[in-house]
């Protein structure tokens, strides 16, 4: 009798593994069954916006399942994916931009989440052509201006930037502390808005990505200069970052995440849909539009970059003494 | 007249069949998520962006437009109907209107709610022709500084839609900027009043909050008056209003859609400032303010121009320069550059067929929404005799599906039960929930920008009285705060503020 139950339990038992990991089996094969959400951790209508709209549209296709944008902007782009690290399950349908930020605000400040453990990466997709833009209408001409000003007038110079701790703040900072003089922040939620500060010139400069380029190309806002390696091919005439004295270069590269615990089988297929869509032509052309090449790593190497990108900024922030205390 | 060449063109491009049909869609999808509680034209936007890729940008950008203006004229019909606002901009419309269906008049409420949207609708569009590239300026003019005054004067405004007291008008319109606040500050991204719950981080969402205070509570309220029932099934010989509402709504329509026109036009909470300061000042007018709360048709006609023609005006930015001032209007802009467009300052002159096609298609569409929207009025009032025991338990039914399917997350439908109850409870102490919901939506704005105004002048809180647009609504919001305090006025603030106490 005992051993009869014994028998029961046994096989009871492994009917529930066996069962368990068919389950798992088939929510791996089935994903995706419905719509993924994908959240952007800026305001609708920004330059990262419209590109992941574009790369999400693209990936959709091959996963078979609508991708819905949720916009959840602030924090400089990392209220997103803290809210998604804290709330969303591992099951492949709530995924998120990843942008640099998440990285380098711990390194500044007390936050909720942990970028070793918080996340299970999944594939690293583009980086920013970033630019200096004031109105049309300022006085300043050229960098050059901006410093002589700043100079006289230690602190009132004001530029917005899509949030503290962004690229484009710390790349401010950098810069400010190589001249010799000190700017003023002022933190936004994303690109629609800076344009709008810096084109009501309720702030003097704008420090954003490539949001700006319908607006400096209508003569509306000045090009002070733009943080790639090279000069853009849009704009011939506008100088690099080292052209004028600071050698750096800032394209605050980004990729997509899910909260921790994800299955690597549902991983994968994230993955390939969305190598897919950074290859396709007409992601890459609106990318192009605002200045972006595609800058692929798989899970692996995405893993091996945030673990190197987290160390260099680590020692810009130290230098910069903005690390947390 | 390059304008009229311009807009004969338009109509050429918006009149073929197929962007014809594209537009029918469109004001159709718009008026069916409009109706739907929880279902917003965001979602429905953002699932049916891939399938505009297919066509040409006209078709696919005038489709988008259409499930856009079309929820606007559908947002009102569950405010009137069953007191539940479909989004933050019908709130206001939810107090006069759902009295007027009680009273057995909820066909004349949507009749001049859908006529008050064609006028306002339509206005807007002449306005966007007209002088979209000169308006553009008021969008930049605002910076931190101006809409911290602006929320200011919006949160003293919201006080005055209540025909209870101030001072509880004052108290939900608090803790309305307080329950705004729980989640990860903007600025910072440090977590506040989350009590270490990771459910709060995202804050509370306003759909289950909207549902909980208006749906819930109502519900709850008249299953205690069940017996009075009577009365909305006691007339409903009146679909359309008649020469009196006519006549009593045309100055809260013309007032209303200038009004959302011009506050349209700003990026932020336009259409939601626009609606109720809307009825604020139709009642401030009106000769008779201590019919608003029962039922007044000014209450609904001024209102529903207003946010109508907050959905034209808001166009104006994105076309003149690129910044989309909502993200209804955002998600226009991912499909112009989707389709490989980028709308800014050279848009009009560079693609002048998409854009005086798509002003065509909008013309076009108003139309259409108004012959789909009138013989349905008869529908949705026949809604109304259902018997109460079958049609409490369909509107519960629906909030818990609409919240759901908003976030797809069930803490946000124990959030709507919890409003419910906490809404039930208001409504029996003379607490109203409108100034709590408004207070909610403007709060996290108005904290933002008071922020981002003292970064600006570095800690000189003289910055709000230099500023002359900024001076002018502080004023504006001092004005109306001390108003009721002076002998003088005191006996109009009495009228306006129907204190059941006074």
């Amino acid at each position: 009798m005992s051993r009869y139950r014994l028998k029961t339990i046994a096989s009871a038992a492994i009917y529930a593994v066996v069962a368990a990991l068919l389950a798992t089996a088939a929510g791996a094969q089935d994903y995706p069954s419905k719509p993924i959400t994908l959240i952007v951790p800026w305001p609708a209508g920004g330059s990262t916006d419209i590109s992941m709209r574009a790369i999400a549209d693209s990936a959709s296709k091959v996963l078979g399942q609508p991708i819905v944008i949720d916009n959840k902007a602030g924090g400089g782009g990392t209220v997103g994916p803290a809210t998604m690290a804290a709330a969303a399950k591992p099951d492949g349908y709530t995924i998120a931009q990843l942008p640099i930020t998440v990285f380098r605000l711990p390194l500044m400040q007390e936050v909720s989440w942990d970028p070793a453990k918080d996340f299970t990466y999944i594939i690293h997709l583009t980086g920013y052509t970033f630019g200096v833009t004031t109105s049309a209408e300022s006085q300043f001409k050229s960098w050059k201006d901006v410093v002589e000003f700043a100079k006289a007038n230690p602190g009132k110079v004001t530029y917005a930037t899509p949030g503290t701790g962004t690229s484009l703040h710390i790349g401010m900072e950098q810069i400010a502390a190589m001249s010799g003089i000190k700017l003023t922040q002022v933190p936004f939620k994303g690109g629609a808005e800076t344009n709008a500060a810096v084109l009501g010139q309720h702030t003097m400069l704008q420090a954003d990505s490539t949001g700006w380029r319908p607006l400096v190309d209508a003569g509306k806002l000045r090009l002070l200069m733009v943080w790639t390696g090279a000069r853009s091919p849009n704009y011939p005439d506008v100088p690099t970052l080292k052209e004028l004295g600071y050698p750096m270069v800032y394209d605050s590269p980004f990729g997509i995440a899910g909260p921790k615990g994800m299955d690597p089988k549902i991983v994968a297929k994230l993955h390939d849909a969305f190598k897919k869509a950074v290859e396709d032509p007409a992601v890459i052309a609106t990318l192009a539009k605002y200045d972006m090449v595609p800058n692929y790593k798989n899970t692996e190497d995405y893993k091996k970059f945030v673990v190197e990108v987290t160390e260099s900024e680590r020692k810009i922030i130290d230098t910069l003494g903005l690390a947390k205390k | 007249m390059d304008t009229l060449a311009n807009v004969a063109h338009g109509f050429g491009v918006a009149l073929t069949g197929i962007n014809l049909l594209y537009c029918f869609i469109g004001v159709f999808i718009g008026t069916l998520v409009g109706v739907l509680p929880g279902i917003g034209p965001i979602s429905a936007m953002s699932l049916l962006l891939p399938v505009t890729l297919s066509g040409t940008p006209e078709s696919g950008i005038i489709m988008m437009a259409g499930i856009y203006y079309g929820s606007m004229y559908g947002g009102s019909t569950t405010s009137i109907l069953v007191n539940i606002p479909g989004e933050a901009a019908s709130v206001v419309t939810c107090i006069d209107g759902h009295q007027m269906a009680k009273q057995g008049r909820a066909g004349p409420a949507l009749g001049i709610s859908a006529f008050g949207s064609f006028i306002a609708g339509t206005f807007a569009l002449v306005a966007l022709m007209l002088v979209a590239p000169r308006l553009a300026g008021i969008a930049i003019a605002f910076g931190p500084a101006e809409y911290f005054s602006l929320m200011v004067l919006g949160l003293v405004v919201l006080t005055f839609l209540t025909q209870g007291s101030m001072p509880k008008a004052l108290l939900m319109a608090c803790i309305g900027v307080v329950l705004g606040l729980i989640g990860l500050d903007s600025i910072t991204a440090q977590p506040r009043l989350t009590f270490g719950r990771m459910e709060l981080i995202d804050g509370i969402g306003l759909v289950p909050v909207v549902m909980g205070l208006f749906g819930v509570a109502e519900v709850l309220l008249n299953t205690e008056q069940a017996i009075k029932r009577d009365i909305i099934n006691a007339k409903i010989t009146q679909l359309l209003p008649n020469k009196a509402d006519w006549q009593a709504s045309a100055g809260p329509v013309a007032r209303g859609t200038l009004l959302g026109f011009l506050l349209g036009i700003l990026p932020g909470g336009g259409a939601v400032v626009a609606s109720f300061a809307s009825y604020a000042l139709e009642k401030r007018l009106s000769k008779t303010p201590e019919r608003f709360g029962h039922g007044a048709i000014e209450g609904v006609a001024g209102p529903e121009s207003a946010n109508n023609a907050a959905a034209g005006g808001a166009f104006i930015p994105l076309m003149t320069l690129g910044i989309p001032p909502n993200v209804v209007m955002a998600l226009l802009l991912g499909a112009f550059v989707i389709h490989g467009l980028q709308p800014g300052p050279l848009l009009i002159a560079q693609n002048p067929g998409l854009f005086w096609g798509i002003v065509a298609s909008m013309y076009i569409g108003n139309v259409m929404l108004l012959i789909l929207n009138l013989p349905m009025i008869g529908m949705w009032v026949q809604l109304l005799k259902l018997p109460y025991s079958i049609l409490f338990p369909l509107i519960i039914l629906f909030t818990i599906l609409g919240v759901y399917c908003s976030s797809n997350n069930v803490f946000d439908v124990y959030v709507m039960i919890a409003f419910g109850i906490i809404g039930y409870f208001m409504r029996k102490l003379g607490y109203e929930p409108a100034p709590l919901v408004l207070a909610f939506v403007l709060g996290p704005m108005l904290e933002n920008n008071l922020r981002k105004s003292l970064i600006l002048s570095q800690g000189d809180l003289w910055t709000f009285v230099q500023r002359p647009i900024s001076a002018a609504c502080l004023a504006l919001a001092l004005v109306l705060l001390i108003a009721p305090l002076l002998p003088t006025l005191r006996k109009k603030r009495e009228l306006v503020a129907l204190d059941e106490g006074a």
